[in-house]
């Protein structure tokens, strides 16, 4: 492999989500500029009463498509959509039909989304999007709107706001369909190619030993991009029915392409300081997609979340500056005491008790950040309160980012202290995680709170194979961290439809899911079957395989306590979810149609749920990669 | 500069760096409280200048530079912007019970305690610090407990302190501590690093002002304790 | 030698003592006198306080129904504690027949003996007024003095030493010391200290006799005649002895550490000045200053025990070897 190719195959999975974020900062200026010009013309026409018409604006583009998208009058999208308006916007035509004197495209050619879209090789903005614009552009009676979750019966507190769905979902469309896709499809298939190469070849290096890929960063690579694609490809189906205005749409795409790019960096950073700024990145952006809806309740998670993740990856940061002074002092140069490989390979000279310190600080700090105690208070209100897709994406991922840097850093541990304190601190840690999951799962009122939770418990696993430490055992780690990641994106992915479709996300007050919605019911019944661990999915593998190494090398006493808690948390799942799934629907006449789940959001699902299903029955060419990373970070 | 007058300038600076870190827990008016975190920048780009200046590097002079305008300068006003956003222009400048945003009424724990368990804290640090001092015991390492001991306190204040601006000093303070730290013991992180952490630390104080703004439109206030949306 | 060496030692001695005596009253007068110029009034004059205390003198003494001994001795231990602490501490000169025994330890417990006396008085009494003003000294003095003791044993550390003459003479050979973290945190504990335990503002107003806000005023509100006299004189004194400590501890020069008596003399002077010096800037300062609130004094106090306590770590730890 040549060096442009490795420097390219280490750039793209950040480079790509970076390169799309900005497209849609940049499509959100010219929508400014559009807007701009839109307000200046509405000056002249009357408005209503102060309330923003949305407009629907259509641009023929070269290609005689038609391209659309609805401004809203006021640059601060108000939400409120005015009563009949839009409805001259025919359905799909060629036809430039503005609907008022005010709402002409003002003559300024906007370059179509397009342009923007093809700049990537393969999917362009049509094709499978096409159901989706159909549905979304025509206005058409709600219920035959093609591809999305039936109907929503609209919630109580959101009926004097309550438009046609359509139009509002129709908003971020012109980038929404295949760009949101891209850069996933980027980091999965940098993956792949280096997946091909790495376990071969060795690890490789790019610019100056900024970004390094070993097993175990293709690992994550594979695991981030394959958790991107299906909750990317859930975003449009989730975002049409949250009635985002277009600002805000743009924004949550711009973040979460921004969030891919961070977690990327993470996972290829050869710098132990680069890949804490990584990893502090991905908070900030998260933030504000935590905070998307703007409720009181998702404003405190979201400030919860910054809070404590902040400080806590803070203490992260104390630990890799004293780490940075032990190497400093044991001789390593400036330029590559910081750097993981070299660390680690010279770690025996660092000196002990600064390392020790060093090594609780990161534990704590990173800890706090994969949604270990004690600093884990963060997760069950962010996971709650973020939508669907990024809590997909949060639990799924961002946690086993986290703990992967955690790992590197055990690495350099066990070499400077021997195997033991890295052991009794993880195992110590993940117990008391557990314990606290467990005790929570069962009073748990919430769906997806008892979702966080349960990502607290898989982590808490986690952290007990890391203990355990052997190869075995770190290989299994490393497959739980994928397995869960696809079945928690599907869980949460299909509690977003659920909570729309009940309107709540309260545990007792939804009822009969698998009568009332038979498909949503079955892939989130799969996906807590996958969670739970039962075959054929990958969590059974992994667990199998975590406790097998455990109770062949590790501290017993702690996966005993730990199989014992794991009971526990198993019961309330186990009991909550039947709760929610069996019993009859919850209305009264049994004429009830059963709601279908559209192909659009179905398939996000069914891909994650037979993945896992793969991965649980063999992990095929994957086998030597997942190997080789269990000794890079177990083999001593 | 000779030896002695540098480890005593160094002492100095860093005597005011804790001391910043004290005040901000004994105050109550928030915008004091940012004026002496500004102060408590200060301190800490001089200790970096003093470290440039004695090991003759250049560069480290001109991260100092960057440290003091960062948390010195950007850091302060981005702040007191946020609390000028809360407070609403009295029309009338007679006295009023000042019943706004601008004090940090009641602290979890009270001030007195407050002061005690920095006292605590700072002992605290000494006691963990004792292993790195003695990896290599030089003017500026002997000064760690400093920066651990403002950690600490920054912990301290970002748990018991109940306004949100006061919460985001905390996390300063934090961070304070751990640049101090990092120059105290190796004269800084590598570059690279050191420009990603301040970059992060300025996009996470922007997005807590945001978080803020939106708090107050959401709650009406930036109390902590109005937070209970979300429980088990 | 050793005669003269002696001889002055003992002049030393005396005159520390007589200076404190006589200058006492001057100082109190002094700072009235720059606080009413400040605030635009005429004044009574310096010498004011030496009128009142004849005064007061002339008197009859006389007691309350039911007050034992501890109200009637309280007085003279006041007086004759201050009396001793300005024979020990190095105020002039640090080389003192006594100045052996000049011990930090001794120096504060004799203060706090002072306290206590006066504080027992006041609840002697039995009335509401005595038992609130000692409850509340007891509750300042509670803080007050470890912060003393921390913040001079801060001080001490560099020398080696608790005795405050070896510490005074350390500091006049080598100043750098006073200018270290340690020795700027215990000057300020120490000044803050020092308020509290001569109640001034903004612990406590010596001007006020409102029930509210009086701690000291409270405790002697039954005292009248020369047992008055004796209680002004006293707090008086410790005033100016903790003033004097301050300014020797944080800034020594002048003080003699022979025992020739042109220095003596000379340190005499620069004393007088100091400590006039002293009082006047806070008579100032006090003219800007609000009383705090009581329940905001332990705040101010628990502050001024962290700085010692900082001043006690950072001594140790940044220039420990």
């Amino acid at each position: 492999m040549t060096h442009a190719t490795t420097a390219l195959l280490l750039t793209a999975p950040i480079a790509v989500p970076l390169a799309t974020s900005a497209a849609y900062a940049a499509s959100g200026l010219r929508g400014a500029k559009a807007r701009a010009g839109v307000a200046a013309l509405a000056h002249r026409t009357p408005r209503r009463r102060g309330a923003a018409a949305p407009v629907a604006t259509l641009v023929l583009r070269p290609g005689g498509r038609t391209d659309e998208s609805v401004h809203h009058g006021s640059p601060t999208g108000t939400r409120g959509d005015g009563p009949g308006t839009a409805t001259p916007a025919g359905p799909g035509t060629g036809s430039v039909a503005p609907p008022g004197p005010g709402t002409g495209p003002d003559g300024s050619p906007r370059p179509g989304p397009g342009s923007v879209t093809s700049a990537w090789p393969g999917p362009g903005p049509d094709g499978s999007a096409a159901p989706e614009r159909r549905g979304a552009g025509s206005v058409v009676p709600p219920r035959s709107g093609t591809g999305r979750v039936g109907v929503v019966p609209p919630r109580p507190r959101d009926a004097p706001r309550v438009a046609r769905p359509e139009a509002a979902g129709a908003v971020p469309r012109p980038l929404t369909g295949r760009l949101g896709l891209v850069s996933p499809f980027a980091i999965l298939t940098c993956g792949a190619v280096l997946a091909c190469t790495v376990p071969d070849d060795g690890p490789v290096t790019a610019y100056g030993r900024l970004l390094r890929a070993d097993a175990l960063t293709v690992w994550m690579l594979l695991t981030v991009g394959a958790v991107a694609c299906l909750a990317c490809a859930a975003n449009p189906a989730h975002l049409a029915h949250e009635r985002t205005d277009l600002p805000a749409a743009r924004r949550y795409h711009l973040l979460i392409h921004a969030f891919l790019a961070a977690m990327s960096a993470a996972v290829l950073a050869a710098n132990l300081g680069v890949l804490w700024v990584a990893i502090e990145a991905t908070t900030i952006v998260t933030a504000f997609l935590v905070g998307h809806r703007r409720t009181r309740a998702s404003v405190e998670a979201a400030w919860k979340y910054v809070v404590i993740c902040s400080a806590g990856i803070a203490l992260a940061f104390l630990g890799t500056v004293l780490l940075y002074y032990a190497a400093r002092q044991a001789g390593i140069p400036e330029a590559y005491a910081l750097d993981w490989q070299i660390l680690a390979a010279r770690a025996d000279r660092l000196d002990p008790s600064v390392t020790r310190l060093a090594t609780g600080l990161v534990v704590l700090g990173f800890g706090a950040k994969a949604g270990l105690a004690p600093l884990h208070a963060w997760l069950p209100d962010a996971h709650s309160q973020a939508p669907a897709p990024v809590s997909a994406l949060m639990s799924g991922v961002l946690l086993s980012v986290a703990f992967a840097a955690l790992l590197r850093y055990k690495v350099i541990a066990d070499a400077a202290l021997g195997a033991g304190f890295t052991r009794t601190l993880l195992a110590g840690v993940a117990l008391a995680t557990l314990a606290l999951a467990a005790a929570l799962l069962l009073a748990q009122r919430d769906c997806k709170r008892m979702l966080a939770y349960s990502s607290m418990e898989h982590m808490s696993l986690i952290a007990l194979g890391a203990a355990v430490g052997s190869p075995l055992a770190l290989s299994a780690v490393l497959l739980h961290m994928a397995g869960h990641g696809l079945a928690k994106t599907v869980a949460f992915c299909a509690s977003g439809h659920i909570a729309r479709l009940c309107g709540t996300t309260r545990i007792g007050r939804i009822r009969g899911l698998l009568a009332h919605a038979p498909c949503l019911g079955t892939a989130f019944a799969a996906a807590v079957i996958a969670l739970l661990g039962f075959p054929p999915f990958g969590l059974f593998a992994s667990e199998l395989g975590l406790f097998r190494a455990g109770f062949l090398s590790g501290p017993r006493w702690a996966v005993a306590a730990a199989l014992v808690l794991m009971l526990i948390a198993f019961a309330a799942l186990a009991a909550r979810t039947s709760r929610m799934l069996l019993g009859p629907p919850p209305g009264e006449d049994d004429e009830e149609e059963p709601v279908p789940l559209g192909a659009d959001a179905a398939a996000p699902l069914v891909a994650g749920l037979a993945a896992c299903a793969a991965l649980g029955v063999t992990t095929g060419p994957l086998t030597a990669l997942l190997t080789e990373a269990g000794e890079i970070i177990g083999g001593h | 500069m000779t030896d002695s007058v540098y480890t005593q300038l160094l002492d100095l600076a860093c005597g005011a760096f804790l001391l910043a870190a004290v005040v901000v827990l004994w105050l109550r008016q928030l915008s004091s409280i940012v004026e002496v975190f500004a102060l408590q920048g200060v301190a800490l780009a001089a200790v970096a200048a003093l470290l440039g200046l004695h090991e003759g590097r250049p560069g480290l002079l001109a991260v100092a530079a960057g440290v003091g305008l960062l948390r010195a300068g950007v850091l302060p006003r981005l702040m007191l912007r946020a609390l000028t956003a809360g407070t609403p222009r009295r029309p009338y400048p007679h006295y009023q019970e000042d019943v706004s945003e601008t004090r940090e009424t009641r602290p979890l724990v009270n001030v007195a305690a407050s002061l005690l368990s920095a006292a605590l804290l700072t002992l605290l640090a000494y006691a963990v610090s004792r292993p790195l001092v003695e990896l290599h015991p030089t003017p500026a390492t002997r000064a760690l407990p400093v920066g651990l001991a403002v950690v600490l306190i920054g912990f301290f204040t970002l748990v018991t302190r109940r306004r949100a601006l006061a919460q985001v000093v905390g996390f300063l303070l934090l961070d304070n501590g751990i640049t101090a730290t990092a120059f105290l013991a190796a004269s800084g992180v590598p570059l690279i690093v050191e420009l990603g952490v301040s970059f992060d630390v300025l996009l996470a104080v922007l997005v807590l002002q945001i978080l803020t703004t939106r708090m107050r439109a959401a709650f009406g206030g930036t109390g902590i304790d109005d937070l209970r949306e979300l429980r088990d | 030698m050793n005669g003269t060496m002696t001889a002055t030692g003992t002049a030393a001695v005396t005159a520390q003592v007589a200076l404190v005596v006589a200058g006492a009253p001057l100082l109190a007068g002094l700072m009235r006198q720059v606080r009413a110029l400040m605030e635009g009034r005429a004044g009574p004059g310096v010498i004011q306080p030496w009128r009142d205390l004849r005064k007061l003198l002339r008197k009859e003494a006389i007691t309350p129904v039911g007050t034992g001994p501890a109200f009637r001795t309280a007085p003279l231990l006041l007086v004759a504690t201050t009396a001793v602490v300005a024979a020990l501490v190095p105020l002039a000169s640090t080389v003192t027949p006594v100045s052996g025994s000049a011990d930090l330890i001794l120096v504060v417990a004799l203060l706090g003996l002072g306290t206590v006396a006066l504080a027992l008085a006041g609840l002697d009494t039995g009335t509401a007024f005595g038992g609130m003003g000692a409850s509340r000294e007891m509750t300042v003095a509670a803080l007050v003095e470890p912060t003393i003791l921390l913040a001079v044993f801060a001080l001490s550390i560099p020398t080696g030493s608790t005795n405050l003459s070896a510490i005074v003479s350390g500091g006049i050979h080598d100043p750098v010391r006073l200018a270290s973290p340690a020795g700027l945190l215990a000057t300020a504990a120490l000044a803050v200290a020092v308020l509290a335990e001569t109640g001034r503002l903004p612990v406590d107003n010596p001007a006020t006799h409102l029930e509210l806000t009086m701690v000291h005023e409270a405790m002697v509100l039954e005292y009248a005649g020369p047992d008055l006299a004796l209680v002004e004189l006293g707090s008086q004194m410790r005033l100016t002895v903790l003033l004097g400590l301050l300014a020797s501890l944080s800034a020594p020069w002048g003080i003699a550490t022979t025992a020739s008596p042109a220095a003596l003399a000379l340190a005499l002077v620069l004393l007088a000045l100091k400590v006039a010096l002293l009082g006047a800037a806070l008579a100032a300062a006090e003219v800007f200053w609000a009383k705090l609130r009581l329940f905001r004094v332990p705040e101010l106090l628990a502050g001024s025990f962290l700085l010692a306590l900082l001043a006690v770590t950072a001594s140790y730890f940044l220039t420990g070897e």
